[in-house]
């Protein structure tokens, strides 16, 4: 296994045109840590974790994943297959598409691209993890009709089908009733576990938030400021 | 006369013609539309070809010509502008229409064109297609199958979490765009098919209808194609044999055809 920091912050500063939303921020994630942001609305945690995953470029400083220095743009492909990204998104829109091909499409770049069709082991693998998540059972399902816990199960695996190393959960719980917010944190223990994940939560509720995470911190005023500690 | 004497008559051979492909192929382009949520491109890229219209009648060139290039022009512009000024891409089909129609009636006004010549244009009938239309229709309709059949996966990405084709490294802009532009040239040649103010049928009621019925890409794609089909040719077959007006005709089954699917919808 790994060892050091899955993903490593130094000084960096990061906003929308010339405007900073974060500012001189510090932080790591050691491998096979749990960490748990928590902020107010507007406090820039979505924003942390599009610079972290280069959609935001960085004004200043520097981000490394394994290590490795990725702020400069240049490592994109790597990047992808090593980080998984939950964004927030609580419905599937309007168009019709089957569970399977919705997370075998997360596939798209790593193993198959244009004119390369997905593979029998891209098959294989979003097999797997929809089994994971609890999903084999709803393959060929319009991903339209699903429920709420199950979209958001749905968008795990869609992150996880690339078999990443870190996975960046964006307030997965948030509009899920109790069973199904109970439902979707075995599913996030259970994978952590499975595919030796370093996990990033953003996070409106403390109490969930410590239910899961090695570690909580806090975003407030474009800074990260040191939470409470909970060994698991 | 039977349907067998229609089809010995040039002129209907040719409509059957470009009922199939058209109804066929362009009718994949409703699903861009209803999927980006653009009911409102129609309508502007009309009044684009109005002002294209009135430009070509100005200037002494074939008005429908022109009013094509027109379409063609915004519908290059859509995507990239609605980026630009952060407008969504329904809005942005707003800002155009409002601009164009006042620029029309600018034009209509200073440069003396008759405002009707160019309203005209928008009464197209499939019955008066040309060789060059023909040709015209064949050209776009295969480059329309080829991108879906090419892109089947990007597209898919695209129109299903865009976000997450970007990330993925699929440049989804570009080929929103380009989308985009089929989606404009092809209201432009529905324009002279079915007339404009005709065009959702054949390019949005089937896709509209699909989209209710499918449950996956592939079944959209299938089902949007044959609805298109049927839309374009029974009714072009049913104006014949009843002797009603084509364009009403076809418009009318695209309708039925849409109520019909959501009546089977569960």
């Amino acid at each position: 296994m790994l060892k050091g920091n899955a993903i490593e912050l130094t000084n960096i500063a990061v906003g929308y045109g010339d405007t900073p939303i974060l500012r001189g921020v510090d932080f790591k994630v050691k491998v096979g840590e749990f960490v748990s942001i928590l902020g107010e609305n507007g406090a820039g945690k979505t924003t942390l974790f599009k610079s972290i995953l280069q959609i935001l470029p960085l004004m200043s400083g520097k981000i490394k994943i394994f290590d490795r220095e990725v702020s400069n743009g240049r490592d994109n492909t790597w990047l992808r297959s090593q980080i998984g990204y939950v964004p927030q998104r609580h419905n599937q829109g309007n168009f019709p598409i089957s569970v399977f091909d919705a997370t075998l499409l997360g596939r798209w770049g790593s193993s198959f691209s244009y004119f390369k069709r997905p593979s029998a082991e891209d098959k294989e693998i979003t097999m797997e993890i929809l089994n994971t998540v609890d999903l084999s059972h709803m393959l060929q399902h319009d991903c339209r009709r699903l429920s709420g816990g199950q979209t958001q199960r749905l968008n795990i695996a869609r992150a996880l089908v690339r078999k990443p190393k870190i996975l960046l959960l964006d307030e997965p719980t948030t509009h899920l009733d109790a069973e199904a917010q109970n439902k979707l944190d075995i599913t996030i223990a259970s994978i952590r576990k499975q595919y030796d994940l370093s996990i990033l939560m953003i996070s409106h509720n403390q109490s969930h938030a410590l239910k899961l995470s090695n570690r909580v911190v806090h975003l407030s005023k474009g800074k990260i400021h040191p939470g409470l500690g909970v060994a698991l | 006369m039977s349907i067998i004497e229609f089809l010995q008559v040039p002129i209907f051979q040719r409509a059957l013609f470009a009922a199939i492909l058209a109804g066929g192929t362009m009718s994949l382009l409703g699903i861009v539309i209803v999927v980006f949520n653009m009911t409102t491109i129609r309508f502007a890229l009309m009044h684009f070809g109005l002002l294209g219209g009135a430009i070509g009648l100005a200037l002494g060139a074939n008005p429908l010509t022109a009013a094509i290039a027109a379409i063609a022009i915004g519908s290059l512009l859509f995507g990239p502008l609605s980026d630009k000024l952060k407008l969504d891409t329904g809005l942005i089909g707003a800002f155009f229409m409002t601009g164009s129609i006042a620029l029309a009636f600018l034009l209509f006004y200073k440069a003396g064109v008759p405002a009707l010549d160019v309203f005209s244009l928008f009464t197209g009938s499939i019955l008066t297609l040309s060789r060059n239309d023909l040709l015209f229709i064949t050209v776009l309709g295969t480059v329309v199958v080829l991108t879906f059949v090419i892109l089947y996966k990007e597209i898919q990405l695209i129109f299903y979490d865009s976000e997450q084709a970007e990330w993925l490294g699929v440049p989804a802009k570009r080929i929103r765009n380009g989308l985009l532009f089929l989606t404009g040239l092809s209201i432009g040649v529905a324009m002279k098919i079915v007339g404009a103010l005709l065009i959702d049928a054949l390019i949005l009621l089937s896709a509209m209808a699909a989209m209710r019925l499918a449950k996956n890409f592939k079944q959209l794609i299938l089902l949007t194609s044959l609805f298109g089909m049927v839309t374009t040719t029974g009714g072009l077959l049913l104006s014949m044999v009843l002797d009603l007006p084509t364009g009403a005709t076809i418009t009318l089954t695209g309708v039925l055809i849409l109520l019909f699917s959501t009546f089977i919808q569960k």
